[in-house]
């Protein structure tokens, strides 16, 4: 599907967020990369699902009611063959009819375990005075308690990335420290350009996180999608 | 198009008066005293105000009418634009209020209409419920303040955008008792027409102006992405210094998703002033810091600065104050120690801070700064001066308004009372920058580092 196919589907179904594995899809049609990832209706497809990706793999209940999946039991981790991951499924099945009786499962989003990198958050909204902006922040602790967040206003080039890049103040933390070696910037600053990109050509999208994303030295995987759509005012 | 508000061969003063304490007063006072082109004082009252002949409305005018500056109540304001227009003038000042600012609807009403109005006979407004344009070059002067509870600055090159009229005279009143000088000052009140964003445009080419600073509250909705754009361009060509205030957080909005909650007002506009190249003034001393030296230093190639003092103490806080901002003191190279060691007596210290010790005088320093400005590896020098010392006796300080000229940033610390206080107008009148705290002189010349680094490489360094 298109990413206006995507947005209007939504839209046409009453739905203001878009569900897991569309807002991944969305984001990497613009070029971002992203952790691999499928779309299953069941738990016996999401077994095919995970055998075309390879293990380990994350199994999360994609559902247009049900806004916190891990409160629910709807996230199941580090999977490892096709039995765990149907097991996985049925399980998820289970633990919603618990814990959010009424839910509607759309089916399950099978999903590469990322190893571990240095976590970063992406994101776009749109400003009342200055139109689409495009964030771009550490993950954790560096944008939950020190805000130490920037902006750029849309359309932004590689070179606008880059520079988001230097400005936060926990900039060093990229460069590497501990003996870590730097993360690939130029694979980060495609992931801000893909926003940017999503967020003009758009503008049914009200904003996008994309938290975590993990940053590698070479290249960086979207982990995490948040798409809010909204119809034009 | 602006050109108008700044540079008008006449100007009729709608509401113009002889009575005390009224503002159509001070109006024709301020024009009588400064400005030289015609001057027609506008009311049916009157034939004659304050030696100027007086007419009865603006179509009794016999000559051609440019600029026209309406004082008269809210309600007579689209009749008297109406009648500019038939006349054919191209620009308005509206100081009068009762505007939308009033939140009446009837205060909306009549701004609309005179939107309307302006808009059907091409009159460009500054305005309404403002107090307009200041151009110590020109003398158009609508700000009503009279002069001797708002001193003007002198002509000079810094100009001035603000959103708030009260600032703008309190900045310009403050100015001219510091001997700042200034070439525009423009305060748009609701901004029905004329904006932040056009007049950076025009400033960016006028001649005068070789620092513009903007006091912000807040870009229109959806006119953000052009300020950006056009910041960025004038940025090109001259410095902009933006102080944005209401920077708090809006708080209690219901934000859709973690970038909307992060996306205070304040953080975007933050960085839209980076993406624009300007340089963005934190607090009420960092204004007139950066203006100050941006408005009269040369760019600064690199970032090495060279200390040259009579005082141990003030050359550690400088130090300290420089490198803390991204600038660098470098070591003396060992060709320079060599050439101060032996024109220095032995006590003084040739490293950087180069020391020249409680018995320097004039000539000790002048020879030294000669010695650096003629180096390439030296980018800006920053002289303190302390003068409680017997042996200065000014030349120096002669010396270095000649040595401004000479393609290096010069700098200077001067503290004390009265002695200080003659020295540092004598170099501020001269287009040397003088501060007393050596942390503020290090912010300033930073803004004028990255200025530099945006200008001579297109980005920050």
């Amino acid at each position: 599907m298109k990413a206006d196919e995507i947005i209007k589907k939504a839209l046409e179904e009453g739905r203001t967020k878009l569900l897991e594995h569309e807002a991944l899809e969305i984001v990497k049609l613009y070029g971002a990369s992203v952790a691999d990832f499928g779309f299953a209706r069941t738990p016996e497809e999401a077994g095919d699902v995970a055998e075309k990706i390879g293990y380990p793999v994350v199994v999360k209940v994609v559902s247009p009611d049900i806004s916190h999946k891990t409160d629910v039991g709807g996230v199941v981790l580090r999977l490892k063959s096709r039995d765990e991951v149907v097991g996985a499924a049925k399980k998820i099945i289970e633990n919603v009819s618990v814990r959010q009786p009424g839910a509607r499962i759309t089916g399950f989003l099978v999903q590469k375990m990322a190893p571990p990198g240095l976590e970063v958050i992406v994101g776009g909204t749109r400003d009342p005075v200055f139109g689409p902006v495009v964030m771009f922040g550490l993950g954790g602790i560096f944008v939950e308690i020190l805000r130490d967040v920037t902006f750029r206003v849309t359309p932004v080039t590689l070179q606008d990335a880059l520079e988001m890049m230097i400005e936060i103040r926990s900039a060093k933390l990229l460069e590497g420290y501990r003996g870590q070696p730097p993360v690939d910037k130029n694979a980060l600053a495609k992931i801000i350009v893909a926003v940017s990109d999503m967020m003009e050509a758009h503008s049914e999208i009200v904003s996008v996180d994309l938290n975590p994303i993990m940053a590698y030295s070479s290249g960086a995987l979207v982990v995490d999608s948040r798409v809010i759509v909204g119809r034009v005012r | 198009m602006l050109e108008v508000f700044f540079n008008p061969s006449s100007v009729a003063i709608v509401g113009a008066t002889p009575k005390e304490g009224k503002v159509g007063r001070v109006l024709v006072e301020n024009f009588k005293k400064w400005f030289r082109g015609k001057i027609y004082p506008i009311n049916p009252h009157y034939t004659e105000i304050l030696g100027l002949r007086a007419y009865g409305s603006i179509g009794e005018v016999p000559g051609p009418v440019d600029l026209v500056v309406i004082a008269t109540p809210a309600p007579t304001v689209p009749g008297v634009l109406k009648e500019a227009g038939e006349k054919g003038v191209r620009g308005a000042i509206i100081i009068s209020g009762g505007f939308r600012e009033t939140g009446t609807p009837e205060g909306e009403r009549l701004e609309e209409e005179v939107k309307q109005i302006s808009r059907s006979y091409g009159i460009r407004v500054i305005g309404p419920n403002c107090i307009g344009v200041l151009d110590r070059w020109s003398g158009v002067d609508t700000f009503f303040l009279p002069e001797e509870k708002m001193k003007r600055p002198p002509k000079g090159h810094i100009s001035i955008i603000s959103q708030s009229g009260a600032f703008a005279s309190a900045l310009l009143d403050w100015m001219a008792y510091h001997g700042y000088g200034m070439s525009k000052a423009i305060s748009f009140g609701n901004k029905i027409d004329v904006d932040e964003i056009e007049l950076l445009e025009y400033l960016a080419k006028d001649e005068t102006t070789k620092v513009i600073f903007v006091y912000l509250e807040g870009v229109k909705e959806g006119k953000g992405k052009l300020f950006v754009k056009v910041a960025k361009e004038v940025s090109a060509i001259k410095p902009v210094v933006v102080y944005k205030a209401g920077k708090t957080a809006r708080g209690g909005v219901a934000a859709a998703s973690h970038t909307a909650a992060l996306a205070g007002n304040y953080e975007v506009y933050r960085s839209a002033f980076r993406q624009s190249q300007v340089l963005e003034a934190v607090s009420f001393d960092e204004i007139m810091d950066l203006a100050k030296v941006l408005s009269t230093q040369p760019p600064m190639k690199g970032r090495r600065v060279f200390v040259v003092t009579d005082a141990g103490g003030i050359g550690v806080m400088l130090t300290d104050a420089l490198v803390s901002h991204g600038l660098e003191v470098p070591e003396t190279p060992s060709d320079l120690r060599e050439a101060l060691r032996s024109m220095l007596p032995r006590h003084c210290v040739v490293g950087n801070p180069i020391d020249l010790t409680g018995d320097a005088d004039d000539e000790r320093f002048i020879k030294v700064i000669e010695l650096l400005l003629k180096r390439d590896d030296v980018d800006a020098i920053v002289v303190v001066a302390l003068p409680q010392i017997p042996g200065l006796r000014g030349t120096l300080f002669n010396y270095l308004l000649e040595a401004k000229g000479r393609g290096k940033p010069i700098l200077a610390v001067i503290i004390g009372s009265e002695v200080a206080a003659k020295y540092r107008r004598l170099l501020e009148e001269g287009g040397v920058p003088v501060f007393e705290s050596p942390e503020r002189l290090a912010k300033a010349l930073s803004a004028l580092y990255i200025y530099s680094a945006i200008r001579l490489h297109g980005a920050r360094q």
